[in-house]
């Protein structure tokens, strides 16, 4: 693993990937004067329906480096993200996980087979497999620290997305998730790669909030209300370091040629 | 009208010695404790007991839940009477109490009541198909550690001990004890003894400098038997009991057990 005496970046790199990367949406770069600074950790707080799973996708878009550039799901499957991604006409050959599936295989089968022994008995057969088993089948179902691991392999200049850490902080404790994050943002940071994680603002509690906010570059809070008889969508961008010229309020709409797409912006700053 | 002279037919134990201390073997379906401290044998008693069954044509399992069965197994070829034929063929089933939990989706620190049913049933399961005549779980003290209540022990052994019974199935459950003496409890949770139907004690006595092995049969219902203490040996042929003999003790005026 590359550490901080041992990492060199080449001029050639730095200039083909720049001091910022692109948002994935061009009006939102625009807004953020040039875009999202290479290092940077951004950490989007939802609301159900605020289109943060498409903004999430959207920002894997760039792709700078295919190969580096890692989309990790819990929920959705393979063949759901890679429709979307189809859909905008977005790359689709970066690496894409779906930890939400991997669950389910891994853990849920477990679960029903355990339900399954437990009310049916064991057959003539699972008896047998039972007595030649030896070892317990101890492949760890620690997803956390396989996304961290997953995350810290990553080489220079990457661009990673997690949509979205409920699925963690749902089966972890609070304060595993976020000394994991803190290290998650120390190697993207050291990478200069470019990091969005996704989360519920329901999930976590307002301490949480307050600590994650203060590891994140930048902190995006995605809301949907209700105007008149519709609902309308915005963006409040809650902190960007270094930077506080760019906190706004930005309304967005969903298009289908474009995804996610500024309409109005308020600068609070 | 039943005749007094009425004896309950016997598993014959083939253990060298220890049918003739219960006057032919361990009555039928008897759930029996096995207490030891640590080194005195209990596995290997436990094992020779199946491997005597299994060499008469009977269903034997093992679960194993202080090591795993591979290391189990492999400590256990070294006595010529073992045969792994015998796992093979699938006359002696040695089962890994964390396999088993693993599938049961008991991996956790400790059970409650549906748990402890869930265990219950699946032993049971497991004796009831292979037809399980012979049984030993080592040890029901590693077992016990993860049901936190002392009456909820008391329920799993009864109902695991009644229902193997039912199935005709001898049982031994080698409980781990810290001491020996006359004034040691033959269980861990001090359920274990009042619940089973036979309890043998095995633990170490010093004679003349030499830490011998000995066991001693303390109650077994159903049969009269010695409640002397035998020396125990482990041979290349298996466990080998010996009536004690009363002289040269340097400990028993004062420990008296052992």
């Amino acid at each position: 693993m590359a550490t901080k005496d041992n990492l060199v970046f080449s001029s050639d790199d730095e200039e083909y990937f720049g001091e910022a990367g692109s948002f994935g949406v061009p009006k939102f770069d625009i807004e953020m004067r040039g875009g999202i600074p290479r290092g940077f950790t951004v950490v989007c707080i939802v609301e159900t329906g605020a289109g943060a799973e498409l903004f999430a996708k959207q920002f894997s878009s760039p792709a700078e480096e295919p190969e580096n550039t890692l989309y990790v799901s819990t929920s959705e499957s393979g063949k759901e993200i890679l429709r979307v991604f189809s859909k905008y006409g977005w790359p689709d050959d970066i690496n894409v996980r779906t930890i939400g599936e991997e669950y389910n295989e891994r853990v849920l089968e477990k679960e029903l087979q355990a339900s399954r022994y437990r009310l049916q008995g064991f057959g003539m057969k699972d008896i047998q497999t039972l007595a030649q088993t030896r070892f317990v089948d101890d492949e760890a179902d620690d997803f956390l620290t396989e996304l961290t691991n997953e995350i810290m392999t990553l080489k220079p200049y990457f661009r990673a997305v997690v949509d979205n850490m409920d699925f963690f902080f749902q089966r972890n404790d609070h304060s595993k998730v976020v000394s994991m994050l803190r290290m998650m943002q120390a190697h993207t940071q050291m990478m200069r790669g470019l990091l969005l994680m996704t989360v519920s603002k329901d999930t976590i509690t307002k301490a949480t909030e307050s600590e994650i906010s203060m590891i994140a570059d930048m902190v995006l809070r995605f809301e949907v209300f209700m105007v008149g008889t519709e609902f309308e969508t915005r963006m409040v961008i809650k902190k960007f370091r270094n930077a506080p010229e760019n906190l706004a309020v930005i309304t967005y709409r969903v298009t289908p040629e474009e995804g996610i797409t500024p309409e109005t912006v308020q600068r609070i700053a | 009208m039943q005749s007094s002279s009425y004896t309950r037919d016997r598993c014959v134990t083939g253990v060298h010695g220890l049918d003739e201390i219960l006057r032919g073997g361990i009555p039928y379906g008897s759930t029996v404790l096995a207490a030891g401290t640590c080194g005195s044998g209990k596995t290997t008693l436990g094992m020779e007991f199946l491997v005597r069954g299994a060499a008469t044509g009977e269903a034997c399992a093992h679960f194993t839940a202080t090591e795993p069965s591979v290391k189990l197994l492999e400590n256990i070829r070294q006595f010529p009477f073992f045969d792994m034929g015998m796992v093979d063929s699938g006359l002696i089933n040695v089962f890994d109490m964390d396999v088993l939990y693993s599938w049961l989706g008991l991996e956790k620190a400790s059970f409650d009541l549906e748990d402890v049913h869930a265990l219950i049933k699946a032993i049971t399961d497991i004796v009831n198909t292979i037809g399980v005549t012979r049984l030993v779980i080592d040890s029901v003290t590693t077992l016990c550690y993860k049901i936190k209540s002392e009456q909820l022990i008391r329920d799993f052994l009864f109902t695991l001990g009644k229902k193997l019974a039912t199935l005709g199935c001898t049982t031994i459950l080698i409980s781990e004890i810290t001491s020996a003496t006359e004034n040691a409890h033959w269980s861990s949770f001090g359920v274990e003894e009042a619940i089973c139907d036979g309890i043998i004690v095995m633990g170490d006595v010093e004679r003349m400098g030499h830490l011998l092995r000995f066991l001693q049969v303390v109650k077994m219902r159903g049969t009269a038997h010695s409640r002397a203490k035998n020396t125990l040996e482990l041979t290349p042929l298996g466990v080998m009991l010996t009536p004690m003999l009363k002289w040269g003790s340097t400990v028993d005026n004062k420990q008296g057990w052992g």
